[in-house]
């Protein structure tokens, strides 16, 4: 097929290049899905028709839209998709396993394609793919391919059939009762087996719809109060055709698709008035003195309430950002199935808190890092089916995600129930690279530290599945550079847990404000557990460490004034932020708490600027600039300045 | 039909939401033409009898109702039988111009199209009319 592309045509059409993406996107995940369902329907002879046509229908899509932005290569892959499909849906070849494989590698080739395009990479080689796929049209059916019929509720004595009628009008409309809504209603009522245009007497439009429901009369009298009449019918009780089910890849008409950048633009219009809203109230507070109460009163409740709705509205928009974990689980799920079927492994897959939500960048910088551990599980973790068989386990291996908000925070994890992490290999290994800092026993914070390191790895080369460019250290380094925590919890036989925590989202937060030295700091409010006061007698010094005694424990203390290389001036009290787990925790040394802020957080972009220790910058009210502190980062300086 | 003052809708059909924008933004050259879209063909024919449609840019293989049978539909009902129908529907297409042309489309375009191609098509139908 050739491409045409000629002249202007090219410029025209790359103002078009954003929402190609995202609707390659959203047909990459319907087909994804499709995929793991007709997975179980390989060599049946049975396969769900709507199934075939949905994935058809994305196919060609994905073919006439990537041959409008020019992508060639891409229109020629959906294209020959396209065909096997159709072959598929009319019979003249059977779904065989190997055809399975070829779809599989044939939609993943089709998704690099697109990303080396939007990634402006080369664009990967399609030949092998298209032979694979021409090879596997020709399997050629020898008995017939017999189409699934929708499953009917006619065990239920009481079922009927039910005519609605539907005349849509402009005013209707308006109130969002149109045919996709009346269509939508009538699904979850029923069974719909026919939806169809007719024409009244007096020329004007109306719609049929035959729903088929043991539901009663009640069930559809709601329907009357839309203009919607309804009577019951005699209908042939299989009927041949199925109403294919709406294609959840169609927007409905009350979604719109909103470009990532206006977003932004929007958050960060909120930003600047929750900066304009602090100066506002530090004004306040300087004028308190000289306005006379009541008028003074008056003004702090405006200013209070503001600053309500102004969190609503951050609230709101941060919920525009918002999108669903479950379509990022499921593209695990389909890597999962392929990498368990390279590996001769068996998996079962485990999802749960799909509906979480979560803010659409920090799902894009965090897709690979959980790729990559989740194809970590599948690789190392978890054993053949005759290595488990023989340990007196399930065949089956278990490999969880799982996503939850807690607070402010959402937790990911990724659990196998596969050997674990051998600790005296890792612990050789590390011997082996000087990486080791003499310890003999790891305790699991240790163990992630040496894996998260650099140049380490428990496989001499890095195998196919789990390298791909992506490490841990990388997996780690994400997590922090986004504000988030990882760890692991893992045991010989029984499998490893890796947990990650992210914060909800990243523009704004609130935060503790502390001075050091007369300089102000902010301190991301997640990462602080307890605030102490401490007398500078209580300190002592341990291996040239300054500790105070906490909770029975010893709690490492950090100088932020050493570590920033202030002159500074030792006070009788000083105020302690502790961060961490009870286990690992470590305190920061500050001079006074001066008060708790909603902050708005600025990256800082000028490499000269960056500092170890430093996560951004963010203005106050008075306009001056207070450096956010890298809670994580400093904790990794006290670790490593153990001298 | 056109008077000086009157802007003609055209109905934009199509499956595909980037589709349906490359379609309207190539008939944006065109004066006195405004856009109304459809992402189906159950969707497209209620759009028929909401508002008075003076032209259709439909695609063939969408859900729910075939753009063929949005065409049959469309010329043996009296009210909408004149409307002018443009076919853009992705090369490789299982129904033929032939029998496009013979269902009643007027003209059969393919995509990728070119959008001064579309505009020029569109706009003479306009004008024919």
């Amino acid at each position: 097929m050739d491409t045409p592309n000629p002249d202007n045509r090219g410029e025209f059409f790359d103002q078009f290049l954003d929402d190609y993406y995202a609707e390659c996107d959203e047909h990459l995940v319907s087909i994804r899905r499709s995929l793991v369902t007709l997975e179980d329907e390989v060599d049946t002879r049975t396969v769900d028709r709507a199934l075939l046509d949905n994935l058809f229908r994305s196919f060609h899509t994905l073919k006439g839209i990537s041959g409008m932005v020019g992508l060639g290569a891409a229109e020629q892959v959906a294209h020959h998709l396209e065909s096997y499909l159709r072959e598929l849906r009319e019979g003249t070849a059977v779904l065989s396993d190997t055809g399975f494989q070829a779809l599989g590698s044939a939609v993943s080739l089709l998704e690099n394609v697109i990303n080396a395009r939007r990634n402006d990479q080369p664009i990967p080689a399609i030949e092998e793919i298209v032979e694979r796929l021409q090879a596997v049209s020709a399997d050629s059916a020898v008995a017939e391919l017999t189409t699934e019929s929708a499953p009917q509720n006619s065990d239920d004595a009481t079922v009927t059939s039910w005519q609605i009628e539907f005349t849509p009008t402009a005013e209707l409309a308006e109130r969002g009762i149109n045919v996709n809504s009346v269509r939508s209603r009538l699904q979850k009522i029923g069974q719909l087996t026919q939806a169809k245009p007719v024409v009244k007497g007096a020329g004007e439009i109306a719609f049929e719809f035959i729903v088929t429901t043991s539901a009663d009369k009640n069930a559809l009298s709601s329907l009357e109060a839309d203009g919607l009449t309804f009577k019951p019918v005699a209908v042939d009780p299989t009927p041949r055709t199925k109403e294919v089910p709406a294609v959840p890849i169609i927007a409905p008409a009350s979604v719109v698709r909103v470009d990532l950048d206006r977003l932004d633009d929007l958050m960060r219009i909120v930003g600047d008035l929750v900066i304009s809203r602090t100066r506002l109230e530090e004004q306040l507070t300087e004028l308190k003195r000289s306005t006379p109460p009541a008028a003074w009163r008056s003004l702090q409740e405006t200013s209070l309430s503001m600053g309500r709705q102004l969190r609503d509205l951050r609230e709101s928009v941060m919920r525009v950002r918002m999108v669903q974990i479950g379509e990022i689980f499921e593209r695990m799920n389909f890597v999962v199935r392929d990498l368990a079927r390279e590996s001769g492994k068996r998996v079962i897959v485990q999802l749960s808190g799909g509906e979480t939500e979560i803010d659409k960048f920090l799902v894009e910088r965090m897709m690979g890092p959980l790729m990559h551990l989740v194809r970590n599980a599948v690789s190392h973790g978890l054993e053949t089916a005759a290595e488990r068989e023989a340990q007196g386990k399930r065949s089956e291996g278990l490999l969880s995600l799982s996503a939850m908000t807690a607070g402010e925070k959402i937790v990911i994890k990724i659990a196998d129930d596969g050997r674990g992490i051998d600790r005296r290999l890792v612990l050789e290994r590390a011997n082996a690279r000087g990486l080791s800092n003499g310890n003999s026993e790891l305790d699991d914070e240790a163990l992630l530290t040496l894996l998260c390191t650099p140049g380490f790895s428990t496989r001499d080369e890095a195998d196919r599945e789990s390298g791909r460019g992506v490490g841990m250290d990388v997996v780690k380094k994400a997590t922090e550079e986004l504000g988030g925590r990882i760890s692991l919890a893992t045991k010989v036989s029984e499998g490893t847990t890796f947990t990650i925590e992210l914060p909800l989202t990243l523009a704004i937060a609130e935060a503790l404000i502390v001075s050091v030295n007369g300089q102000r700091f902010a301190v991301p409010q997640s990462a602080v557990t307890e605030v102490l006061e401490v007398e500078s007698s209580a300190t002592k010094v341990l291996e040239n460490n300054e500790i105070i005694s906490y909770r029975g424990r010893v709690l490492p203390l950090i100088r932020l004034a050493r570590v920033f290389e202030m002159n500074h001036q030792r006070g009788d009290n000083f105020h302690v932020l502790v961060t961490g787990d009870e286990t690992n925790a470590v305190g920061l040394a500050v001079d006074r708490i001066l008060g708790q802020r909603e902050i708005v957080v600025r990256a800082i972009k000028d490499p000269l600027a960056q500092s170890k220790g430093i996560a951004g910058a963010t203005e106050l009210g008075d306009q001056r600039v207070v450096l956010i502190l890298d809670i994580s980062a400093l904790r990794q300086l006290a670790v490593t300045s153990k001298h | 039909m056109s008077d000086d003052l009157k802007m003609n809708n055209v109905l934009v059909v199509d499956d595909s939401p980037t589709m349906r924008r490359m379609v309207i933004t190539s008939l944006g050259s065109l004066r006195k033409v405004k856009s109304t879209q459809a992402g189906s063909g159950l969707e497209a024919i209620e759009r028929l009898a909401i508002e008075p449609v003076d032209l259709m840019v439909l695609d063939l293989n969408m859900p729910d109702m075939h753009g063929m049978e949005v065409i049959g539909f469309v010329r043996s009902h009296h009210a909408y039988r004149n409307i002018p129908i443009v076919v853009l529907t992705t090369k490789g297409e299982e129904t033929s111009r032939t029998e496009a042309l013979a269902a009643g489309a007027n003209r059969y375009l393919t995509k990728p199209f070119d959008p001064r191609q579309l505009a020029d098509v569109v706009g003479s139908l306009l004008h024919a009319s």
